[in-house]
């Protein structure tokens, strides 16, 4: 079970990381002060590190960076209350892997972290073909088949279909979409990625057969392979 | 926002400072009290000459009546040819007026007999001549007449000094009082030029105070004193909104939380999970209003102009079109693209994005089925317009204005749902970049334009 470090101050916050994260499946550790888990994220092992942004005794962005330079490169992802394109910046660049601003989904917490460890996981070795069951993607060629039948996919849908490959049996929340997709960080509002989704599902999963992406309520979209 | 006229320094607009009036009229009494002065002077020394005048015409006539009868004519032939100066008038007339002799011709008839001495008239005459008429013993009449040519001398220096002394003092007196005033007057420039900043933003500028402490320097020191307590304020004012924003997003976050966890955590068919469904949606759009005050708030805090590049529209409208082709597809609407050949502008191209994404959303939230939507770019002579119409219900002229401001809602579409904020994410990027932004009639449904020069902004 994957290990995850929780940094953050604020007791009901950190309560709910920690239940949705367990939920998820991972073994969460808590820490509510910055020194104590600047000493525990550069001494110990974890799989990623959830961290606030603003913390007693030691600040998230000196812990970024401390742990940075310290040549360790587990993946970070922020919180914070400082929702600013400079302070987002200023956590990227500082180190951190995302960046997630309160309010937020506990939902798209969970779904970020797993990206990043699948990101993380994922060798950096250059795949030239996607596949999820009888779905097959050439990266090259750009022909998509599901079980031999050869699909027609526009641009978008295909870059949407490749984003949920790659990340198959991982839910992506809808601003994740928007912002891997098109490359936004607004909230596009109204049904904009259902509307995008709902195409590419017709021409992926028509009717009678077991469909490949998944809703999950109140959270996104999911890929998993036909069972 | 507002802007000040500026002062100009026209003759009219320096009439109307007080300073100028002030010498103005000190000038005009002056120059009266000159007057009365010479006129006073010239009164006295005219009395005095006249009267010396009198005792010399008298004395002469005395003389000259005291001889007898025969020798008259000669010896004012005598007395004439004596006057080297030609300053003495002299006529001998017979009883009934008739002329005998002298350099006086007629007989002044103004003058009455044995009467005092009177001013001479007539075209013969220098003006303050005077003389006198006297019945001789035998009958003739005797005209003795003196002038000094003083008297026209000293009105002439009189005037002379009058026109020259009040020119001076017209002259000096109005360079004076316009110096006066034009400098309080640039000084009131200096303040309409630093107000002028403080409008358009500038909360730093302060009105400009001199070393001298005068009225001007102290009214400018209250209103920077007013200044300063305003700017704390605003702070105030903002950093207590900002902990507000700050303080919700925990417990926001955390309610969130617990709402998804309750849903998760009853079964699909309980009957109470219809009802956090709704609180769910309800607390995710509570989030959605709440992000976008907060978007509003970081676009207005932003750097003008801090990340702004060169951005090319026509790829980004194409982008736009691309991404709300289906939703408009889905929605039964026509989304057409129109685009004419545009310089790139300076912009911030993701906001730029974000701002007419919004007003696309919002077309297509407020157009009925089987309605148009069309992006239109076009090349003004100021710059390029981006224009997004629809042909729905449109806007009513009186609110147009309205609109643009923070969670108003259109009564074009009640329980329409949105937070309200669209048009004013919209208004704010506008604001940053300094583009009009402009709502009208699409005959029928509403244009909005963008106008990507800068502008004076009014929202």
């Amino acid at each position: 079970m994957a290990r995850i470090l929780c940094i953050e101050d604020d007791e009901t916050t950190a309560r709910e990381i920690v239940s949705e994260l367990t939920a998820a499946g991972f073994d969460v550790e808590w820490v509510a002060d910055g020194r104590e888990g600047l000493v525990k994220a550069v001494s110990e092992p974890y799989a990623a590190i959830t961290l606030d942004r603003m913390l007693p005794n030691v600040d998230g962005l000196a812990i970024v960076s401390v742990v940075r330079q310290a040549g360790i490169d587990t993946p970070i992802l922020m919180v914070s209350a400082l929702g600013d394109v400079d302070e987002r910046v200023k956590g990227l660049r500082a180190g951190g892997d995302d960046y997630l601003t309160k309010p937020f989904a506990s939902e798209e917490l969970s779904a970020r972290l797993e990206v990043l460890l699948r990101r993380q996981r994922r060798a950096e070795a250059r795949e030239t073909a996607l596949t999820a069951g009888d779905l097959e993607m050439d990266l090259l060629t750009r022909d998509v088949r599901r079980g031999g039948r050869e699909l027609k996919l526009l641009p978008t849908e295909f870059r949407l279909l490749e984003l949920l490959l790659r990340n198959s049996g991982q839910v992506l929340t809808r601003s994740m979409i928007f912002e891997a997709i098109w490359g936004y960080r607004f909230d596009p509002g109204t049904n904009l990625i259902d509307v995008h989704m709902g195409r590419l599902r017709r021409k992926l999963d028509p009717p009678g057969v077991p469909p490949l992406i998944h809703t999950v309520r109140g959270s996104g979209y999911a890929l998993y392979p036909a069972r | 926002m507002p802007s000040i006229p500026r002062v100009d320094l026209s003759l009219r607009r320096l009439w109307r400072t007080t300073a100028f009036r002030l010498t103005a009229l000190y000038a005009a009494v002056f120059i009266a009290g000159v007057m009365a002065l010479l006129g006073l002077v010239y009164a006295d020394a005219a009395g005095l000459l006249t009267a010396q005048m009198d005792q010399i015409i008298i004395g002469q006539a005395r003389a000259l009546s005291r001889g007898p009868a025969a020798t008259l004519p000669a010896r004012i032939d005598q007395a004439e040819s004596a006057d080297m100066r030609q300053v003495n008038y002299y006529g001998l007339f017979s009883e009934d007026g008739i002329w005998i002799t002298g350099n006086v011709r007629v007989l002044p008839a103004y003058l009455r007999i044995d009467g005092p001495p009177g001013v001479l008239r007539g075209p013969h005459f220098q003006p303050g001549a005077r003389g006198l008429a006297k019945r001789l013993p035998w009958g003739e009449i005797l005209v003795v007449g003196f002038d000094a040519k003083v008297l026209s001398g000293l009105r002439n220096i009189i005037l002379q000094s009058l026109l020259v002394s009040g020119g001076l003092i017209l002259v000096v007196g109005l360079s004076l009082g316009a110096a006066m005033s034009l400098g309080p007057l640039r000084r009131i420039q200096g303040v309409q030029d630093a107000s002028q900043r403080i409008i358009d933003g500038d909360l730093t500028a302060r009105l400009p105070v001199s070393s001298r402490g005068d009225e001007i320097d102290r009214l400018a020191g209250i209103a920077n004193t007013m200044m300063a307590e305003v700017v704390r304020l605003l702070g105030e004012v903002q950093s207590v909104g900002n902990n507000v924003a700050h303080d919700l997003r925990t417990p926001l976050t955390r309610l969130r939380a617990l709402l998804y966890r309750a849903e998760q955590s009853i079964g699909e068919v309980d009957p109470r999970r219809p009802m956090l469904e709704q609180a769910l949606g309800e607390t995710d759009s509570l989030l959605a209003r709440f992000r976008a005050l907060q978007r509003i708030a970081e676009i207005d805090r932003r750097e003008r102009r801090a990340g702004f590049a060169e951005v090319e529209l026509e790829p980004l409208l194409r982008d736009l079109a691309e991404l709300y082709q289906p939703v408009a597809e889905d929605a039964g609407q026509a989304l057409t693209l129109r685009i004419g050949p545009a310089p790139p502008i300076k912009a911030d191209r993701e906001l730029l994005f974000e701002a007419l994404s919004n007003l696309i959303a919002n077309a297509l939230k407020f157009t009925p089925e089987g309605g148009q939507i069309t992006l239109t770019l076009s090349d003004t002579a100021q710059g390029p317009r981006l224009e997004v119409a629809d042909s729905g219900p449109g806007i009513a002229a009186d609110e147009r204005e309205a609109v643009l401001q923070r969670f108003y809602r259109s009564r074009r579409a009640p329980g329409t749902p949105g937070s309200g904020l669209g048009l004013s994410i919209v208004a704010a990027v506008a604001r940053l970049h300094e583009f009009g932004l402009t709502l009208g009639d699409a005959e029928p449904g509403l244009r909005i334009a963008m106008d990507c020069w800068p502008i004076a902004p009014k929202y």
